[in-house]
């Protein structure tokens, strides 16, 4: 079962409708008491850093996620600016980030004459073996839309690598702790094999 | 005999496959036909009518034999010649499976000029699309679509989902045999093409289901919300018209020529990159829900037996692997029966109910059937000549029991 | 690197799917949400729907239908077709749906266009474009399912639609859509020229050679196309398709 936390930003349907499509169970919670109890953590994201980080704190969820990422250590997977989240802080605002992974979310360069945000589809090289990459075959595509992106220390902890400007992290994962910056649920069947592999670990 | 599991988190329950062995039921000893087959009947050394009818009906052919081959050399000599001056001297009825596919070949390979018909009941897969743009393409044959509108299709499956009965695709049977006929007088063609083969599906048996024109719009006009303006049904009226007015005679080529699906298509796929979809006709998803789940779950008809067994006879599998595939679930693609409940309108709930409502059948409503027996001798007739199927002589135009 | 992007147009109609030739003579194609299932199946990359029901304008988006549009769809959709007002554009992305598609709202009020790519991004708005030429040859937009002549020259109204925040124009010839006879090179190159963002061009692709004519010759960014994908070819049966990535890899080098 994979519970999606709900802090009011990001389109759940999108991402409820893949993961059903893929036969996963899952489900959609604000609420501190279920996300307690649960096995597998899908944290969504779409808009600003800053409203997120206060979003989750308002919520009073802070701690209890805190407790499942860092203690219980259940699988956590961060998407879009949910994978910005992970890391100590982004230079699109003021607030620190969870800090689940030593990584830092960085602005792509506006000054390379590319456009910014990055959105369509985009190349991913696989730079190391990881489950949540598990099957994907051939050349791997995925469908990016963001303006920040993330930079780890632990070049191991990038398991998935792209480039738009610069070579940044396209998919992180640091023991429980991944993320993917680009859409999955909007990455047919790519989205699709990356969302089987993490509903698949075994927790 | 498939069972319902109990209901998963989406509120619908999923069908089982069918275990023979523990069922204790008597088996074919050559297929697995059991004897449950409607009709069905055993000899001494256990093997039942079927077999032993496809095995007469291979003699009487020469079904893959010299005789057959030269028997359909005959008839590709007519259909030249009947074409000469015209732009197409065939009509394929295509699907994007393996049989049509494969025709489409043949025709080529026997010099003729075929126009590829299509009837789109709105529910096709890519892989149908595909498959008939991959060898159409590749072969340079014109095709030939009739689309039915969406929501008249829709309407009609609804009706027949809502009066209980089997036939919940039987539509499509009636709607592609009358668009190949449009499809034939409008491009002047006399001969029709049908991939049907009695040695790779088997000769299945009129038993609980039936299909023609009146039994739809019964239960269109009982069941129904929207007129049928762009659903092609094919009235008595017109049925005579087209089999003894327009004299189009349908052909049969794989009763003639040596044929084996799994051959097929291998040699598809190398050569056309044509692709498989699992399953009888499962490259349409309506007719996919039909057998993998509707069937199965209201009725306990499990009709894969019918290719099983075909597979058998032809050597292709042995008969515990066919017992083995009948025992695994039908294969359903995902989210099929949710898109099911979108398109036709149903909440969960309702669907459920309907299914677990007691079965009827056609002969509650009103069909031909009556006037195919009282026409036999005419049908008799046309059938010797060509003019409609000799299957369909022998299935429709004899009393048959009623299913209970 | 981003490729050049290659998007079926579906035009949806009543609740049908149908395909026009230079905007007339309706031609039934099927049922929306199987077709768009068939392009999820088939992988394309993206996709667009318009709906050109008669009374859009004046009734607004059908919501149920773009959402269950929507769920079909494992790839970012773009919807067109009764965007009024940014509370239209609102309900749409609700739906799952990933871009908003102007038209004629756009012409009547053009401060909707930054009204929408203010809250949500300009990568989230396109400014469709119909154009058909008058009697000098002047290449003028039509607005309302091109039956209303606005008077504006398409270059001035694409570039004035980019200044106010367009992510994307999407440039349709009128006489050449439904045709096969290939893009009006010369008017997606005129605007293409004129703007920074990305065009795409559309109506009138017949072939392989089309599409890379558009991009090579004409300048745009991205081609959708019509026809192609929903008939086997030219003058015969519809049937969904879609050019595999090998042959669209060898027009694009």
């Amino acid at each position: 079962m994979i519970t999606i936390i709900d802090y009011g930003m990001g389109n759940l349907g999108s991402v409820v409708n893949m993961l059903r499509r893929v036969e996963a169970e899952c489900e959609v919670t604000g609420d501190p008491a279920r996300i307690a109890s649960a096995s597998r953590i899908l944290l969504p994201g779409v808009g600003a850093f800053d409203a997120a980080m206060e979003r989750i704190d308002a919520a009073g969820i802070r701690q209890v996620l805190d407790d499942k990422a860092l203690h219980q250590r259940v699988p956590v997977l961060g998407i879009c600016l949910g994978m910005q989240l992970l890391t100590r802080g982004s230079e699109e605002g003021k607030r620190p980030g969870l800090g689940w992974i030593p990584a830092d979310t960085r602005r792509l360069p506006g000054d390379l004459g590319i456009k910014i945000p990055h959105m369509g589809w985009n190349v991913a090289e696989r730079t190391r073996q990881c489950p949540l990459t598990e099957r994907l075959e051939g050349e791997i595509r995925f469908y990016f839309v963001h303006s920040y992106c993330v930079q780890t220390d632990d070049p191991r902890d990038t398991v998935l690598r792209t480039r738009y400007g610069v070579d940044f992290a396209a998919a992180v994962q640091r023991d429980n702790i991944m993320g993917a910056q680009f859409h999955p649920e909007k990455s047919h069947r790519f989205g699709m094999q990356l969302l089987r592999n993490f509903a698949e670990l075994p927790c | 005999m498939p069972v319902a599991v109990s209901p998963n988190s989406r509120g619908y329950e999923l069908p089982r496959g069918t275990d023979l062995t523990a069922s204790g039921r008597k088996i074919c000893a050559r297929c697995i036909y059991d004897d449950s087959v409607h009709g069905i009947e055993f000899s001494d050394d256990g093997v039942c009518s079927y077999c032993k009818l496809i095995d007469r009906l291979t003699a009487q052919y020469g079904t893959g034999a010299s005789q057959g081959t030269a028997t359909f050399e005959e008839l590709v000599r007519q259909i030249r010649e009947s074409g000469l001056g015209k732009p197409y001297d065939v009509a394929i009825g295509v699907s994007g499976g393996t049989d049509s596919s494969y025709m489409l070949w043949l025709a080529k390979e026997y010099g003729l000029r075929p126009l590829a018909v299509h009837y789109d009941n709105t529910w096709n897969t890519a892989i149908a699309t595909q498959n008939i743009f991959k060898v159409t393409s590749a072969l340079g044959i014109d095709l030939h679509t009739h689309v039915c509108d969406n929501r008249e299709a829709d309407d009609i499956f609804r009706s027949f989902m809502l009066a209980g009965v089997p036939e919940v695709d039987g539509s499509t049977d009636i709607a592609l045999a009358e668009v190949m006929y449009r499809a034939a007088t409008r491009f002047n063609i006399g001969y029709v093409f049908e991939g049907h083969s009695f040695i790779a599906e088997g000769v299945s048996p009129l038993g609980k289901a039936y299909i023609d024109g009146a039994y739809i719009a019964d239960l269109h006009r009982k069941f129904g919300n929207r007129p049928m303006r762009t659903f092609p049904n094919m009235t008595f009226a017109r049925f005579l018209y087209w089999t003894t007015v327009c004299r189009i005679q349908k052909v049969r080529p794989l009763w003639y020529l040596p044929y084996s699906k799994e051959d097929a298509r291998s040699f598809l796929s190398t050569n056309f990159g044509w692709q498989d979809y699992g399953g009888h006709h499962l490259e349409n998803r309506m007719t996919a829900f039909h057998h993998s789940y509707y069937t199965p779950r209201k009725f306990g008809l499990d009709q894969r037996n019918n290719s099983l067994c075909a597979s058998v006879r032809s050597g292709k599998i042995s008969r515990q692997q066919a017992l083995a595939a009948y025992r695994d679930p039908p294969h359903l693609e995902s989210g099929l029966v949710e898109y099911v409940l979108k398109r036709l309108g149903f909440t969960a709930t309702e669907f459920e109910n309907l299914m677990s409502q007691p079965p009827r059948f056609y002969t509650e409503y009103r069909t031909y059937k009556r006037r195919f027996e009282r026409c036999r001798p005419l049908f008799a007739v046309l059938a010797k000549r060509g003019l409609v199927p000799m299957s369909f002589y022998l299935k429709y135009c004899f009393p048959a029991k009623a299913p209970e | 690197m981003l490729r050049t992007r290659v998007i079926p147009a579906l035009l949806v109609r009543d609740g049908c799917l149908v395909k026009t030739i230079r905007f007339g003579r309706f031609a039934y194609v099927g049922d929306p949400c199987n077709t768009v299932r068939i392009f999820n199946e088939l992988e394309v990359d993206e996709l667009l729907v318009l709906d050109i029901s008669r009374d859009r304008a004046v009734r607004g988006p059908d919501l149920r239908l773009i959402a269950d549009l929507a769920d079909e769809c494992f790839m970012p959709l773009g919807y067109g077709g009764g965007v009024r007002s940014l509370d239209d554009a609102r309900a749409i992305f609700a739906t799952g749906v990933e871009k908003v598609v102007v038209n004629t709202a756009a012409v009547a009020r053009p401060d909707l266009i930054g009204e929408i790519a203010t809250v949500y991004g300009s990568q989230a708005v396109i400014v469709s474009i119909d154009v058909k030429r008058g009697l000098l040859g002047a290449q003028t937009v039509r607005t309302g399912n091109g039956r209303r002549r606005t008077g504006l020259d398409s270059v001035a109204w694409a570039k004035e639609a980019a200044r106010l925040g367009a992510g994307e124009i999407l440039l349709t010839s009128i006489e050449r859509e439904g045709t096969w006879d290939g893009f009006d090179l010369d008017l997606v190159h005129r605007v293409a020229d004129a703007v920074t963002v990305p065009v795409i061009a559309h109506g009138g692709a017949g072939s392989l050679r089309d599409i890379s004519d558009a991009v090579a010759k004409g300048g745009a960014s991205a081609v959708a196309l019509g026809s192609m994908v929903v008939f086997q070819k030219r003058g015969m049966g519809v049937l969904v398709n879609f050019p595999d990535t090998l042959s669209l890899k060898g027009i694009f080098g």
